[in-house]
């Protein structure tokens, strides 16, 4: 089974096979719920049949991935590479932890609505297909078929006037990123007459970037920018992240994220590889600004949850800084750096879901102090996941920085390399202050840490994850290797080339 | 004693057990209920320093070389194996740590009350820590050993610490990971250079760079490299103007947390000096601008940091001063680059480890009975506890450095070494001894001599069997390398020469340097 043609429907179908299977569990599940709505126990056998069909998934693209599949000839409509598939293992690794922190979740704050288990099914097929992407029109389908579904969820908690906002709020901001996208696809499609990466790296190799394209590839960025939260265009992402239902947070957070900086990655690696000099710069600047801007308004926060979500955009900026390096290496720790942003913020999600107890309690650090006294496990776990988004020595959340800075480094060009050092220390002046209240502070009131319990599905995400994170942190080596593998894909394109030049 | 461990085969193992042995015990005390985990760390603590004490017979000092060398590939992809090995200079700053150790977990004892199996899981994983710093000889390994130690004294700062411990141990994080990220940039950048000088081999060993590090590409951009290094370790050690952690830290901090920044984490400053700025950049290091500057903040430090301890109302605040005033002599050593000096820096550096460690243990034991620092609420002590007083005199001497005790080793030969080289700093440098004895013997006047006029000070009872057998050990040394210095000086001394060899540019480093197995041959 190592190669496909991609020009035959039943080729395209087996290269597609873990997107179809997510997609019909979707569909399954959807059906299932026009029958059983109404109780608990309905939400909890959706969200069961959701899991299968992710597990499912997983289980196809591992076939594919150790089947070495590969295109015959030309690669049409999706790619068929390592880098895919580690996107999508990304992809439905976070899918998978968000089912198991909305099982319990759901019931605790009475959602019960099995829909939001299709909708999640539906969000992640499109995250699968936008990373996959290796026609520009596809990238939009997928774009869009994750984008609806999420709207929905984020808006999920019918009672609650926040969440409604903040899905209204996602919405009017993502359809102008969607309309952004759209026209650069378009102005592309004009300036080089496909809309094939492949077809189009080769285009803009020939002719050079002229305005048309450069205007394209202006709005898919600025397009893309908005679904990774990247400054300037992260202004909706605490509201959005603050009042949206914590595990639909967490989704956001990793999944959406993660599919479309894998999407950059692609489009400017093989659709625009060989005007790297003129993406550089503008990828660059937004790097700077996202990982100062976002470090430093994260510093002035009190609610975790808005906290994060500021320093979500300073990770959208170190997955730029890697992305700005345009090289095999930087395609690599993009991988890796969001293999270990996902599992950080999943578990960290996890723990907050269950802080914010009942109603979503505004979870802050006066309402976690001294929570080390009654729960050391969760604490512990929560110590852990601050480290690693602190990129600290010991956690996989390190190795992923140190990626990032040898990549940029290998460009032999330390401004960005500095700027995220500098900005990471800022970062731990808003990390240690959790740990400081964990750990140093006493508790408000004696009954405040009441009920601070991880079920058991959320347990099992939150200890798998964190474990995780430690063994990937001192051994790291298979993790390197996949993303490495991955990157390699991107071996001989323009950019590719352009890279071996600049040595 | 050579033959035995040549038997046992213990050049081959003791490194890694020394890493990862307090890392299993800090596992065991940390599940281990409250009342059995002092026992443990104390058992553990102390087999680890037996174990250590096997180094001195069966480490090779004598070509200053680094012995013992063992390499695992740890991320062959990065180029990064997990590199150990250790010379003359880190063989005395790991048996100070593990010596430090046991007496740290005694000393905590009565201190500690609550938390206590985290406190000393949290001891037994800084000890691995600070091994790994000594004896690291891969940049990655090095700069994660450097790194993680952060993370136990932070807590035992913030958790364990004083009142104002929330600010002190953010204070202590963020400053010293300012440092140690700009070397990070710093590290990698030397790495890539090294790559293309090298045929494009990655590889962060610690020689590897050396072999590259004087060469033409990297000396376009050598000084910002030299200024990121020597930020991280003069943040460390700490120099002036970058010592204002330091008050606050130490003051904050639980006595063992006290005894062991001074005693150890300070040094790491200095040994990183030693180790990877001088010698990576000689050429920038001992540049007319770089050492007057460096000649100067050390002789202000000195100096400075004498006047401002004798002003102190707190005595832990006053110790802390006199450590930024001691640890300024070996900054001098070091850049004196003369034998004398290099090795007067070590001694200070050990010495300074004794009798500080001792001063932080007895300041510790008598808060625990008066709960105050403030030395104007002593007086007459002498009276009272007439042992603790002979101890406190005795330390207190030996910091000021009286011949015959350890600390006048150390600051007369850096005194001697530094005099041809620079010396109008260096006379300058001299009143700090004369400062020294002013802030200690009339801190000593206020609290152990005047007039027994404080009724709370009446009832205090004397030092009990565990802290004379904390203090003891610290004394013996004090003593020890006060009359006969020259076992400890002998191990130092071809480590130091070999240093200076390499400010010179004069080792080609690479064809002698990796010996994988030298002991005792």
């Amino acid at each position: 089974m190592t190669g496909l043609d991609l020009l035959t429907p039943s080729g395209l179908m087996v290269a597609m096979l873990p997107e179809l299977v997510v997609t019909l569990a979707a569909v399954i599940v959807l059906l299932i719920n026009a029958w059983r709505h109404q109780t608990a126990a309905d939400s909890r056998f959706a969200g069961m049949v959701s899991l299968a069909g992710l597990v499912a998934a997983l289980a196809v693209l591992g076939a594919l991935w150790r089947g070495g599949a590969a295109p015959l000839g030309a690669p049409n409509m999706i790619a068929l590479d390592g880098y895919r598939f580690g996107a999508q293992l990304l992809i439905l690794g976070a899918s998978i932890g968000t089912v198991l922190l909305s099982l319990d979740y759901l019931e605790r704050e009475s959602l019960i609505a099995p829909e939001y288990y299709s909708l999640l099914l539906m969000a992640t097929s499109g995250m699968m297909f936008l990373a996959g992407a290796e026609d520009l029109i596809v990238l939009f389908l997928g774009l869009e078929v994750m984008s609806v579904p999420v709207y929905v969820l984020a808006a999920f908690n019918r009672k609650s006037a926040v969440s409604a906002e903040a899905g209204l709020k996602y919405f009017l901001v993502g359809a102008l990123a969607s309309a952004f996208l759209l026209y650069g696809i378009a102005l592309t499609y004009g300036a080089t007459g496909s809309t094939a990466l492949t077809v189009v790296g080769q285009r803009i190799a020939a002719q050079g970037i002229g305005t048309m394209s450069g205007l394209g590839l202006a709005l898919m960025l600025i397009g893309l920018g908005f679904k990774v939260a990247s400054v300037p265009f992260h202004m909706w992402a605490p509201d959005v992240y603050d009042g949206a239902p914590t595990p639909v947070t967490a989704y956001m957070a990793t999944g959406v994220k993660a599919a479309g900086f894998l999407a950059l990655v692609r489009v400017l690696m093989v659709g625009f590889g060989s005007a790297v000099d003129t993406w550089q710069p503008i990828i660059g600047v937004l790097a700077a600004a996202s990982m100062i801007l976002g470090n430093l308004v994260a510093l002035a926060q009190r609610s975790i949850k808005r906290m994060l979500a500021y320093s979500s955009v300073a990770h959208a900026g170190y997955l730029l800084a890697a992305v700005w390096s345009g090289s095999q290496a930087g395609a690599s720790a993009t991988m890796l750096y969001l293999a270990a942003y996902v599992l950080t913020t999943l578990a960290t999600f996890g723990i907050l879901a269950v802080l914010g107890r009942g109603g979503e309690r505004d979870v802050t650090l006066d309402s976690i102090a001294g929570l080390a006294q009654r729960r050391p496990a969760i604490a512990a776990a929560l110590t852990i996941c601050m480290f690693s988004l602190l990129g600290f020595p010991g956690t996989f959340g390190f190795i992923g920085k140190w990626a990032i800075l040898s990549s940029i480094t290998a460009e032999h060009h330390q401004f960005l390399a500095v700027v995220l050092v500098l900005t990471s220390l800022v970062s731990a002046g808003y990390y240690l202050p959790v740990i400081r209240s964990l750990y140093m502070r006493p508790p408000l009131n004696a009954e405040i840490h009441d009920g601070v319990i991880l079920p058991g599905a959320a347990r099992l995400t939150v200890a798998l994850g964190v474990i995780l994170l430690l063994v990937l942190g001192i051994l790291p080596r298979l993790a390197i290797d996949r993303a490495d593998s991955g990157a390699r894909s991107f071996a001989g394109t323009a950019l590719d080339r352009a890279a071996q030049a600049r040595r | 004693m050579s033959n035995f461990l040549a038997s046992i085969n213990y050049n081959s193992w003791i490194l890694h057990v020394l890493l990862v042995f307090p890392l299993l015990g800090a596992v065991a005390v940390f599940l281990s209920p409250a009342a059995l985990a002092k026992r443990l760390a104390f058992a553990v603590t102390l087999l680890e320093f037996l174990l250590s004490l096997g180094l001195w017979w069966s480490v090779n000092t004598s070509n200053g070389t680094m012995e013992l060398m063992q390499t695992i590939p740890w991320i062959p992809q990065w180029g990064i194996s997990y590199a150990v090995g250790i010379d003359g200079i880190s063989l005395t700053m790991v048996l100070l740590t593990t010596m430090l150790m046991p007496l740290c977990v005694l000393g905590s004892f009565a201190a500690i009350t609550e938390r206590e199996p985290g406190y000393y899981a949290l001891l037994l994983v800084l000890t691995t820590g600070m091994i790994g710093v000594f004896i690291a000889m891969d940049m990655f390994l090095f700069y994660v050993f450097w790194e993680v130690m952060l993370v136990p004294m932070y807590f035992l700062i913030g958790v364990w610490g004083g009142k104002n411990r929330l600010y002190a141990a953010l204070k202590f994080f963020i400053y010293t990971m300012a440092g140690s990220l700009l070397m990070l940039v710093a590290i990698l950048v030397m790495v890539r250079v090294a790559a293309v000088m090298g045929d494009g081999k990655v590889s962060f060993s610690y020689f590897h760079l050396l072999q590259y590090a004087q060469s033409p590409i990297m000396g376009r951009i050598a000084p910002w490299l030299f200024l990121a290094f020597f930020l991280a370790f003069a943040i460390k050690v700490p120099l002036f103007p970058f010592h204002t952690w330091l008050p606050d830290a130490h003051v904050e901090a639980p006595t063992a947390g006290s005894v062991i920044l001074a005693s150890v984490l300070l040094k790491m400053g200095t040994y990183g000096f030693i180790r990877f700025a001088i010698p990576f950049f000689p050429g920038v290091a001992f540049s007319t601008f770089v050492t007057n500057t460096v000649v100067t903040l050390a002789v202000i430090g000195v100096v400075y940091g004498a006047l401002v301890a004798m002003v102190q109302p707190d005595i832990k605040k006053l110790v802390a001063y006199s450590s930024v005033s001691h640890l300024g002599f070996a900054v001098l050593g070091i850049w004196a680059a003369s034998v004398q000096g290099v090795q007067g820096a070590l001694m200070v550096m050990i010495g300074h480890g004794f009798s500080t460690g001792a001063l932080f243990f007895l300041i510790g034991m008598i808060y625990e009975r008066r709960h105050t620092r403030e030395i104007n609420a002593y007086g007459g002590l002498a009276r009272v506890v007439p042992i603790f007083s002979l101890i406190l005199t005795v330390v207190a001497l030996a910091s000021i450095g009286l011949p015959g005790l350890n600390g006048f080793v150390g600051e007369f030969l850096v005194l001697i070494g530094s005099f041809r080289i620079y010396p109008y700093a260096t006379g300058i440098a001299t009143t700090g001894v004369i400062f020294a004895a002013a802030y200690m013997l009339w801190a000593l006047q206020r609290i152990i001599f005047n007039k027994l006029d404080k009724p709370a000070n009446e009832v205090i009872p004397d030092l009990n069997r565990r802290e004379l057998a904390v203090l003891i050990p610290l004394l013996i040394g004090i003593v020890w390398m006060g009359l006969y210095p020259k076992p400890v000086l002998d191990k130092i001394e071809p480590a130091a020469r070999r240093y200076i060899l390499m400010t010179k540019g004069l080792v080609v480093p690479g064809d002698d340097v990796i010996r994988t197995k030298g002991a005792s041959q």
